[in-house]
């Protein structure tokens, strides 16, 4: 790819930036139980929904904090504000669009992305869905392409069905809290037999010190239906620390295929507490393409249960974890159903004393028979400052699985490196291509906008990191 | 984690997962330190304080595949030393084993075989009960004690056994005496009721050599009625520079046992280790070994073999630190399950910054002959050094390859003679590292006579009776 022999000059700063935004509504700091129903009010939601939430946030203040991974205990809940509204209302066209935020999101490259062929764009900014535009053709097809909030307006039956079936507020604290104070993320709807022809793509981005994210995504694909979805992320950059802790939750139901593509590369302090999980029905493909590149720490592990017989799963996870971060991340496939098959792929960078984790769980239950999982992890580490960990979790209880794991951690290999100095590429351009091929396993399943796009960020975190 | 799991009303409460239901209090420690000189007495306190203050898993890793529930031990009681072990005088008899150059057997805390070859013997070499050595040399106790690696301050188990220990064994090599034929060290044990803990300590001094084959039988009081025995065993190893030393642990307790092993090596400049591992019996066997590879050039190598059928558990853990230059660790896990067997297979690569030029594989690989029998494998990799030679794990579950089976039938290898061939071939690596012949063949019998029986009842599976 020619991309990768620009010398592209540090653009960190073109992500990095803050806009003095008059917030027409917030909630104050802190989380109380007025916190979670008067969003619950402002929103105008159904009972159902508040009952939800304050179900979540009851089993929030229960469930003790995760020890399994270290340095949650620093998130101060009580300085966060857990809902803030920028607009009013959801903008129908981009001029409708209040200045500011426009011209937030021209620096995002929203308006090119969507100028060249993306299919939907519901841009988040900060804990609602501003902007928001489906093309025409997919309104056509019956796609439902919107922001979470909405669609519990207009699309009640369908939420009420599936939200938080897939990811219980139960399932842990981080999924308890997004579901006490969840507010914006998207609504995917696709409709029986419809294949959605673009990627559809959503940008989220955090403003505001001390802001919570805390979307909620639901994406809903209807028997032998097909979409691709994509969500990237990028944030300004503050001294204290900042919290999004999102809930994804997929339901490929039987025949039908979903592929979600993630970029995300939060500012450098914010803790990043996803649940992402689908649920994978007979003869589906689910699919993760999971990459990190940002945040202070991420942890993420999308998981698929492959619940109907002949589901397949497919992640690919990739981490860049720099100076100061901790990106703990990895899979999880749950086969619970004969036939279905998995592979999980996972390739981790860690550099300038930042630690990449991966952890995952592959479960064959009792019952799944004739299942054929594989994981294979790769780790690079560029210096003796960083650290790698691998931790996998295998858990067969059946006769018949077929399941293998590798996994390695190595350096940079000082022979490919001379090899490709002695071509004429610097020290520094010479490690980044060679970084760039190990992590093209991800990049190969990109659009081809995005492929460049993360190559640049790769390209961005391994500025200077040889000195 | 030692929380009571609440229950609905009007049941009693669940045990907690990590819990043995040994019933231990502060009168276990005093009758166990009864006669210690101050310092063992002291280090035992340290020991009952610690496990008194430590969880039954204290690695959070492994915290959610801990299950000690079947242990049932509330009427256990503790065995205590009492001198029972002690043959100061008295030479018991014992016929040295044909290439073998030691033997030392203690049954129910009895010391009732001794023998130590002329060569060994005069080579300065140590073999004895450390009832003995307490009697004969505390001094030299307390320093193999100090020298030698210290049992594992995190584990619960390794505590209590630390605090609570009635007998043991000592083998001490002097720097430079190279033993090539094995010393066996046999514990009969399994009488119902009783706990039972010990020590061994094993020392190399530079350059030294020793093979040790471990066997772990059942007593002819194993057999009366009664409750579960309960039975931990510490072994630590401390190898000086250059020193060589082998270990195959043979374990065929009888089926009403709850065993702890806890295996801990310090490895020094230049030294090598191998241990060579099979679990056989039992009814629930957590397992560790910890390879703390601190010299330069020290290597490690591990093979573990785990046959489960009926209700057995195996929970085995392998940590190895790489701490030294140009160290290398081969570790290998192997696990065939039948009936409702469960194993839980885990290890730990730790390389530290330190640890340039490492060489690690750890390779976790199971079984399932059985629909209802389950194997978790946590092969894990904590690495702060990226420069090393090799730093990778591997794992993988599978039933019997069609195609290996389909070749031997082709040769006219009737399909259950096949799948006994393919099951005990994939065990083999440990059958072949013991040292010593007779305790091969005793390995491979018992491997048949296990798939014999669990045989029957997988043919009985596969055609379900018309």
């Amino acid at each position: 790819m020619t991309a990768t022999r620009d010398i592209v000059t540090d653009q960190r700063d073109q992500f990095a930036f803050h806009d003095d935004i008059v917030y027409l509504r917030e909630t104050k700091r802190g989380l109380t139980r007025d916190t979670v129903e008067e969003i619950s009010r402002f929103k105008e939601e159904p009972d159902w929904m508040l009952q939800f939430r304050l179900r979540a946030y009851d089993h929030f203040l229960q469930r003790p904090m995760p020890t399994w991974t270290d340095g949650l205990d620093r998130i101060d809940f009580d300085k966060i504000v857990y809902y803030r509204k920028p607009s009013e209302r959801e903008e129908k066209s981009w001029d409708d669009v209040p200045d500011q935020i426009k011209a937030t999101f021209e620096r995002l490259g929203i308006p090119e992305a969507e100028r060249k062929f993306l299919a939907g764009v519901g841009a988040q900014y900060d804990s609602e869905v501003v902007y928001h535009s489906v093309r025409e053709e997919l309104t056509n097809i019956g796609v439902v392409f919107m922001g979470m909030d909405q669609a519990l307006k207009d699309h009640p039956e369908i939420v009420k069905r599936w939200f938080g079936t897939i990811v219980p507020p139960e399932d842990n604290k981080f999924a308890a809290l997004n579901s006490a104070v969840w507010s914006g993320g998207s609504f995917v709807y696709v409709p029986k037999g419809v294949e959605v022809p673009l990627p559809l793509q959503a940008y989220f981005r955090i403003n505001g010190e001390n802001t919570g994210q805390f979307e909620r995504t639901l994406i809903v694909v209807e028997e032998g239906a097909k979409v691709h979805y994509i969500e990237g992320c990028t944030a300004p950059i503050y001294a204290t620390d900042s919290l999004h802790a999102a809930v994804v939750e997929v339901v490929a139901l039987p025949g039908s295929k979903v592929r979600y593509t993630t970029i995300q590369n939060w500012s450098n302090d914010v803790y990043n507490l996803v649940t992402k999980r689908a649920h994978a029905y007979a003869n589906s493909t689910v699919e993760w393409i999971d990459a990190n590149t940002g945040s202070r720490k991420t942890v993420k592990f999308p998981a698929i249960y492959l619940r109907g017989e002949g589901a397949t799963a497919d992640i690919i996870s990739v981490a860049v974890a720099g100076k100061g971060q901790h990106q703990d991340t990895g899979a999880k496939a749950i086969h619970l159903a004969p036939n279905t098959r998995s592979r999980i792929v996972s390739k981790s960078v860690s550099k300038d004393g930042g630690r990449a984790t991966y952890r995952g769980q592959l479960k064959v239950a009792p019952g799944a028979t004739n299942v054929v999982a594989s994981v294979r992890c790769d780790a690079l580490m560029l210096d003796d400052q960083s650290r790698s960990d691998t931790y996998p979790y295998i858990d067969i209880q059946e006769d018949d699985t077929t399941m293998s794991h590798e996994a390695t951690v190595g350096k940079v290999s000082a022979d490919q490196v001379f090899y490709l100095m002695a071509r004429g590429l610097t020290e520094n351009e010479a490690t980044n291509l060679i970084v760039q091929g190990f992590l093209e396993v991800f990049t190969k399943e990109l659009p081809m906008e995005y492929a460049i796009e993360f190559n640049r960020l790769v390209k961005l975190e391994m500025e200077g990191s040889l000195g | 984690m030692t929380t009571a799991v609440p229950t609905a009303p009007g049941r009693p409460a669940r045990r907690p997962l990590d819990e043995l239901s040994l019933p231990i209090d502060d009168a276990a420690l005093e009758a166990a330190s009864a006669g210690d000189p101050a310092w063992l007495a002291d280090d035992r306190n340290a020991a009952f304080e610690a496990w008194r203050a430590l969880p039954g898993e204290s690695n959070v890793l492994y915290t959610p595949y801990i299950d000690l529930r079947a242990a049932q031990l509330e009427g256990a009681r503790l065995a205590l030393g009492g001198g029972t072990e002690r043959g100061v005088g008295t030479d018991p008899a014992g016929a040295l084993p044909p290439d073998a150059d030691g033997l030392i057997e203690i049954t129910e805390g009895r010391l009732t075989s001794l023998v130590l070859s002329d060569r060994a013997t005069s080579a300065g070499v140590t073999l004895a009960s450390l009832a003995d050595m307490l009697v004969r040399d505390p001094d030299r106790v307390r320093a193999l004690m100090d020298v030698g690696p210290d049992l594992p301050d995190g584990d619960k188990f390794a505590q209590l056994t630390r605090a609570l220990w009635s007998g043991g064994i000592v083998l001490d090599v002097p720097a430079g005496v190279r033993l090539e034929r094995p010393i066996v060290i046999r514990w009969a044990v399994g009488e119902p009721d009783l706990a039972r803990m010990t020590r061994t300590l094993v020392h190399l001094g530079d350059r030294a050599q020793a093979v040790i084959v471990e066997e772990l039988v059942a007593s002819a009081g194993a057999t009366r009625p009664g409750g579960q025995a309960f039975f931990s065993g510490t072994m630590g190893v401390r190898l000086g520079t250059d020193a060589t030393l082998e270990v195959a642990g043979l374990q065929e307790l009888p089926a009403a046992s709850i065993a702890i092993q806890h295996r801990v090596a310090e490895v020094a400049e230049g030294a090598s280790l191998s241990w060579a591992l099979a679990q056989l019996g039992g009814r629930l066997v957590r397992g560790r070994v910890d390879n703390r590879l601190v010299g330069d050039r020290s290597s490690v190598e591990q093979v573990e073999i785990v046959f489960g059928s009926q209700e057995q558990a195996f929970d085995l853990t392998s940590y190895t630190t790489h701490t030294g230059r140009d160290t290398t660790g081969d570790l290998l896990s192997k696990g065939v399950l039948l009936d409702r067997a469960r194993t839980a297979l885990k290890g730990l690569i730790t390389i530290e910054k330190s640890a340039v030029g490492t060489d690690s594989f750890l390779g976790e690989f199971g079984m399932n002959l059985s629909k209802a029998a389950r194997s978790v494998a946590i092969p894990s990799l904590e690495i702060d050094q990226p420069d090393c030679r090799r730093a990778m794990h591997a794992s993988s579950v599978g039933p019997i390859d069609e195609s290996q089976l389909f070749y031997l039938e082709s040769r006219g290898i009737p399909p259950d003679e096949a799948r006994k061939f393919i099951v005990l071939g994939f065990l083999e690596p440990v059958v072949a590292r013991v040292p010593l012949a007779s305790a091969q063949d005793r390995l491979r019998e018992a491997l048949e006579t296990k798939w014999a029986a669990g045989a029957d009842a997988l043919a009985a599976a596969r055609e379900p009776a018309a």
